[in-house]
């Protein structure tokens, strides 16, 4: 098996608010390799989003990573200096925004944003800039792709300046894409389009993305490998065929419980009784135990991620956050609370 | 059938611009029966929340008629509009944002009930804890403020100050987009209670349009402004005859690797609501146009079955007659 492109280990980030320390990512390990799409699923404050914005340290303020490392291609991205970063950042890794237009300079045109990451990052003419830009703005099917590259982004739709976005966070050839809630902001039929391109770039470009998104249907969709996370924690990893055919963690199965299958009939749904726990103060074991139908008494113990896959790694691990999957947990902690 | 509860005749809502107007609803007709739940889609500039805005009179139509209960209250004053708002009521997507911050969540649900001049501070007292029993909250939430909760719980208590004065009809406005995946049936299948222990009736906007299969007894699709097919929930799903509806669903994200779909789905972007096509909205991105589409505006007409398309070349009726074209093909 070749090397992961991205090893995160034990990532910790908080924020420190005037209302006291969110502990937003508690020791998330991550291994992305060449070419996958790995899916982040999650609830807000889950800590999909910190996760992957730690990677390239796109804290908002606040935000501190207060341990673990972020090894890319022989590199820990953690110990690099801002200057360092910045030239990672766009060049080596792309990354894509939930709301385009605040990402994007309203007073520049959509032309002029892509070839200033060109010259920024490669020793280009203006000239092969603009040329370039053209070239990605066809990539991304972005019709008159020569006369709309002279437009500011006021005059595109929502799903035109996602493909600006994603123009410039491709512009120069990044093994990695980080896309963050990409098509949340998006109409459905939008979102069914701009993930059919992430897929189609993938396949023609072969770099690795990181979808980070709160809807399963879009992981089903899009993904090949998924990891759920709830309270800062992974709570499974698996492929995205074997979560949604055996998921194991009893969070994991509610969610799949408590969303619709547009292709079934109505009738009442499972919901996930209570709410998402207080990251300022979280519960000292599995953070799902106060909402978890089958909490025990050893669920205030942190439970480890469990499972492995085959010896080969042909087939990539599910791997579970719960005592119920530890096959080493004595019957007689195995009580319902 | 019943006379409806409100009823919608050419209803339209055109905002003035400086590019033209915005007919945002451009002649829409429909109606709610009493304890039904009607569920409206579209994509975003449909105008699915400036009808639901128009109904309730936040708005004042430019053209058409709202009914409720049989009275015309398109051009009340607001004076007159008074009794009429009372039993209809609104939910938004955040409720809690657009009221005071400094009033208690019991005080706020109390307050539609001072308005109106509904009993006294005792019984309005126990009308509220009666009210946060109802949407699943404890009796010590009236002393707390709104921004201690969480989206979920500040949805019930919207809920509650909706449902305060007995309504007859809650437009819902979201209701549940900016929930959290496991909260949102929470909230659905307590609106399907409300709905069933109360008989009251909703007008419930989404673009979640698998969620929409769960609480609507009949769902209506819009585009730039237009109705362009209403009928019973499960034959909406499993027969969609208009060529938008069937586009929406199609690209609804199926939880389900099995089910997976490969294909570029470049099916266009809706038109400026400014810069509405001729003819039939929706021939500029409909792989069934033919010139006719483009020349004629085509009506919603209604069939026998409740079923109501407006097109002229509309899908076939029903998956049997889908199946039975296929073999004579």
């Amino acid at each position: 098996m070749t090397a992961p492109l991205l090893s995160l280990r034990d990532l910790r980030t908080e924020y420190r608010t005037d209302r006291g320390t969110v502990q937003a990512v508690r020791g998330v390990d991550l291994t992305l390799y060449r070419g996958e799409i790995l899916g982040l699923v999650g609830e807000s404050g889950s800590g999909k989003s910190v996760t992957c914005m730690s990677i390239l340290k796109l804290l908002k303020r606040g935000g501190h990573i207060t341990s673990g490392s972020a090894d890319y291609d022989g590199t820990d991205l953690l110990r690099l200096s801002e200057g360092q970063l910045s030239r990672v950042r766009g060049d080596k890794i792309g990354v894509v925004f939930q709301d385009p237009m605040s990402a994007l300079n309203p007073t520049m045109t959509v032309g002029r944003q892509v070839e200033e990451v060109l010259l920024q990052h490669r020793k280009i003419s203006k000239k092969d800039a603009r040329a370039r830009a053209i070239e990605l703005f066809k990539l991304v099917r972005i019709p008159s792709a020569e006369t709309r590259i002279d437009n500011y982004p006021h005059e595109f739709s929502g799903g035109m300046r996602q493909r600006v976005m994603i123009a410039i966070a491709l512009a120069c050839d990044p093994d990695l894409l980080i896309a963050d809630e990409p098509t949340t902001a998006l109409d459905v039929t939008i979102q069914r389009q701009i993930l059919a391109l992430l897929k189609e770039l993938r396949d023609r470009l072969g770099m690795a993305i990181i979808l980070v998104t709160h809807d399963l249907g879009v992981i089903a969709e899009t993904a090949d490998r998924v990891m759920v996370l709830y309270g800062g924690q992974i709570m499974e990893e698996a492929r995205v065929a074997d979560l949604f055919e055996a998921p194991q963690h009893p969070y994991t199965r509610g969610l799949l419980a408590a969303i619709p299958d547009p292709r079934q009939s109505g009738g009442a749904l499972t919901p996930v009784p209570g709410s998402p726990p207080d990251m300022r103060n979280p519960p000292s074991g599995c953070p799902f135990a106060p909402r978890c139908p089958k909490a025990m008494a050893i669920c205030l113990t942190p439970p480890d991620l469990y499972g492995a896959g085959d010896a080969l790694h042909l087939r990539p691990a599910q791997r579970t956050r719960c005592w119920l999957a530890d096959p080493a947990v004595p019957a007689e902690l195995m009580e319902a609370t | 059938m019943n006379a409806p509860l409100l009823e919608l005749d050419n209803l339209q809502m055109h905002f003035p611009t400086r590019q033209g107007p915005l007919k945002a609803v451009d002649g829409i007709s429909l109606s709610i029966q009493a304890g039904e739940t009607l569920g409206l889609v579209g994509e975003s500039g449909c105008g699915k929340s400036t009808l639901a805005r128009a109904l309730i009179r936040l708005h004042r139509p430019t053209g058409g008629r709202v009914l409720l209960d049989g009275q015309d209250i398109t051009t009340l004053s607001d004076s007159a509009l008074k009794p009429y708002r009372r039993r209809m009521q609104m939910i938004f997507q955040d409720p809690v944002a657009a009221l005071n911050g400094r009033m208690t969540v019991g005080e706020l649900i109390a307050e539609p009930l001072e308005i109106m001049n509904i009993g006294t501070p005792a019984t309005r007292r126990k009308r509220v804890k009666d009210l946060l029993d109802k949407v699943g909250l404890g009796a010590d939430a009236a002393n707390r403020f709104p921004h201690s909760f969480s989206g979920g719980q500040r949805q019930r208590v919207g809920i509650a100050r909706a449902i305060a004065l007995e309504p007859e009809l809650v437009v819902c406005d979201e209701p549940i987009s900016a929930l959290d995946v496991s909260i949102q049936a929470q909230i659905v299948n307590m609106l399907s209670d409300l709905k069933r222990d109360t008989g009251l009736a909703y007008l419930f906007i989404t673009h979640d349009l698998s969620m929409l299969r769960h609480i609507a007894d009949r769902i209506g699709v819009m585009y730039l402004g237009k109705l362009v097919e209403i009928a019973p929930s499960e034959a909406l799903h499993v027969a969609p005859r208009h060529p938008y509806t069937e586009l929406l669903w199609s690209a609804i994200p199926v939880p389900d690797p099995a089910a997976r779909r490969d294909d570029a789905f470049e099916t266009g972007e809706v038109p400026s609501p400014l810069d509405i096509p001729t003819g039939c909205r929706f021939h500029t991105r409909c792989p069934y146009a033919s010139p006719l589409c483009k020349a004629t505006e085509p009506p919603l007409k209604t069939g026998a079955d409740g079923h109501g398309v407006a097109c002229h070349h509309p899908l076939p009726s029903s998956p049997s007659t889908a199946q039975q074209e296929i073999e004579h093909a």
